[in-house]
């Protein structure tokens, strides 16, 4: 009998990341080499906030101080997605036109789970503590938020990186049918990185793209609102409603995608 | 154990005409053809049997392997695996099959293969003292206890996939699956995975289905034959039926003498042998033949080779 439920879970996400732990640290120079490229490209993330901090005090309400936030907040969600998701999910690809997604789909747990916590990026996580460190400075500049404040904040959070979990899904389950995919991939990091500025400094239209279809916007903006005191339940609704409608929609994508499934030749 | 009824798997592929116009056009509109890869099989596997799955390439081998196994979803038709319906993917289900595949490989690579062991062990949900008590059986069977701890990348062939069948095998399934099991292996190692995979059928009571292109694996693996060719089966019975059927008559082998024999019909063979094939009731006849030219000559006579029976057999499917 096999197990289920949350314990199950665990046991396969605990088994699964610390193959890929195992993996990663056999490789000490690509290690080093993720570590030093992804902490220059966090810290050259500072140049154009300097550049136009540098003019003027506020853009749109918003002072460097709070623009800062909401970077911090994006290079937390990149360090994420490029520590994480992106090689798990991108290893799908290669796995489905190599055929060894069988191999995937032969083990009795969730084929989701699976393909989603098999390989770590380590050199990228280290951007974590980095972004944490930046969100940490910019809320000491300001008045501390309310413990009412940072729940709702991380409510959104966890809200939107579900969300963009969940976008990048269902991008690789259009590889399935197309097989390479890369140049969607490409388009989805040139969108994300919209998520570093401040949703307000977008065109309305603009705005509603990046909360709705890329919901980079969900993920940064909503919690830097969220530590201002500046929430509503409007707000709030919005946030979770987007990360619920994206884990459903890339849920249903996932299991009709593999019903699809044709497997390679052998 | 495994029951196909009517199981029917159809692809959708594009289909293209040669030439820069064509390709262009077909960025914009594609066209697609139906291929029956697997067209109408039904059979039935008991408990602890041992079947080749046999037929040309494209046949729809593995495509049937992969509805078996659930990775496949059938156009049509039904089949079930230990009672359950594969295509539900059902957790029982996985825990109770394997699918070993000879061009393809689970072992993480740049790790120990004892790390892909660990590893499955969480995702089979395994107790520790059983799964170790497995580890070492099959480690042992398989002659591996040297080469478990080095990074699989660093491994020969034929010791990745003997490291292969441990990690396929450590859940112990009730079912094999074993898609070409020994491609590409030397003499040795084939005959190292068939003595093992012989010795788990019979330990463990296990069913087997294989497929091969290797006639030594069929000899010595199985008792049944069930030939397919173009989606369809052609031929299932025991292995020394289908001799008969597609072996059109026994082998007659003299040493020496194919001067004298040449004449008789016969042909040069392996090690200065000579040889005839000839219907059952021409046999007899021709032996008389034979010692009436040479009365002191070395002859046998046998089965023809699987290789020659198999090859006949696509002949005539084709």
């Amino acid at each position: 009998m096999v197990r289920r439920g949350p314990g199950r879970a665990a046991q396969v996400a605990g088994g699964l990341l610390a193959a890929s732990l195992a993996t990663a640290l056999q490789y000490r120079s690509d290690f080093w080499m993720e570590m030093l490229t992804g902490l220059s490209r966090s810290l050259l993330a500072f140049g154009p906030v300097w550049l136009v901090f540098s003019h003027r005090e506020t853009v749109l309400g918003w002072s460097a101080d709070d623009t800062v936030l909401v970077l911090g907040l994006y290079l937390l969600v990149h360090a994420l997605l490029a520590g994480f998701v992106e090689p798990n999910l991108g290893a799908v690809v290669e796995s489905i036109r190599a055929g060894t997604l069988d191999f995937v789909l032969l083990k009795p747990a969730d084929a989701q789970l699976l393909v989603s916590v098999r390989r770590l990026a380590v050199g990228r996580l280290i951007d974590v503590p980095l972004a944490l460190g930046v969100i940490a400075w910019a809320l000491a500049q300001r008045e501390l938020p309310s413990g009412s404040d940072v729940l709702v904040a991380l409510v959104l959070l966890v809200s939107g990186l579900v969300a963009m979990y969940s976008l990048w899904l269902l991008a690789i389950c259009t590889s399935f049918w197309f097989v390479r995919v890369d140049n969607l991939r490409f388009l989805l990091w040139s969108m994300v990185d919209a998520g570093r500025w401040p949703l307000p400094v977008f065109t309305p239209w603009v705005r509603w793209f990046l909360t709705v279809a890329v919901p980079i916007g969900v993920v940064t903006t909503f919690p830097a609102l969220a530590l201002r005191g500046e929430w509503d339940a409007r707000l709030l609704g919005l946030g979770i409603a987007v990360g619920i409608a994206f884990a459903v929609g890339s849920r249903w994508a996932w299991r009709r995608s593999l019903a699809a499934y044709t497997s390679a030749s052998s | 154990m495994i029951e196909l009824s009517e199981l029917v798997k159809i692809y959708r592929v594009p289909v293209k005409s040669p030439g820069l116009w064509a390709s262009v056009r077909s960025v914009f509109s594609r066209e697609y053809t139906e291929v029956r890869a697997v067209d109408g099989i039904s059979f039935t596997v008991e408990p602890g049997e041992r079947v080749g799955f046999l037929g040309p390439n494209g046949a729809g081998k593995t495509t049937t392997l992969k509805m078996l196994t659930g990775l496949l979803h059938p156009t049509s038709g039904s089949c079930s695996v230990a009672g359950h319906r594969p295509r539900e993917r059902a957790p029982e289900f996985l825990r109770d099959v394997t699918l070993v595949m000879g061009q393809k490989q689970q072992l993480l690579w740049d790790l120990p293969p004892t790390e892909t062991f660990l590893l499955n062990r969480a995702l089979f949900d395994l107790d520790r003292r059983e799964w170790q008590d497995t580890v070492d059986e099959l480690v042992e069977l398989l002659d591996l206890a040297e080469v478990v701890n080095r990074p699989a990348r660093n491994l020969s062939l034929g010791q990745r996939m003997r490291c292969e069948l441990v990690a396929a095998l450590l859940h112990r399934p009730r079912v094999l699956f074993l898609d070409e099991p020994t491609i590409g292996l030397d003499v040795k190692v084939q005959q190292q995975v068939r003595r093992f995979v012989r010795t788990y059928n019979e330990r463990h009571g296990a069913t087997v289905l294989l497929t091969s292109h290797d006639m030594d694996d069929v000899a010595a693996l199985v008792d049944r034959i069930i030939l397919i060719d173009k989606g369809r089966v052609r031929f299932d019975g025991g292995l020394r039926d289908f001799s008969e059927r597609y072996g059109a008559g026994r082998r007659i082998t003299v040493r020496g003498g194919l001067s004298v024999l040449g004449p008789l019909g016969f042909t040069a063979a392996e090690a200065g042998t000579c040889s005839a094939t000839v219907p059952a009731d021409e046999v007899n006849p021709l032996l008389q033949a034979v010692l009436a030219r040479l009365p002191s000559a070395d002859v046998s006579v046998n089965d023809p080779p699987l290789e020659d029976v198999l090859a006949r057999a696509f002949g005539e499917q084709t």
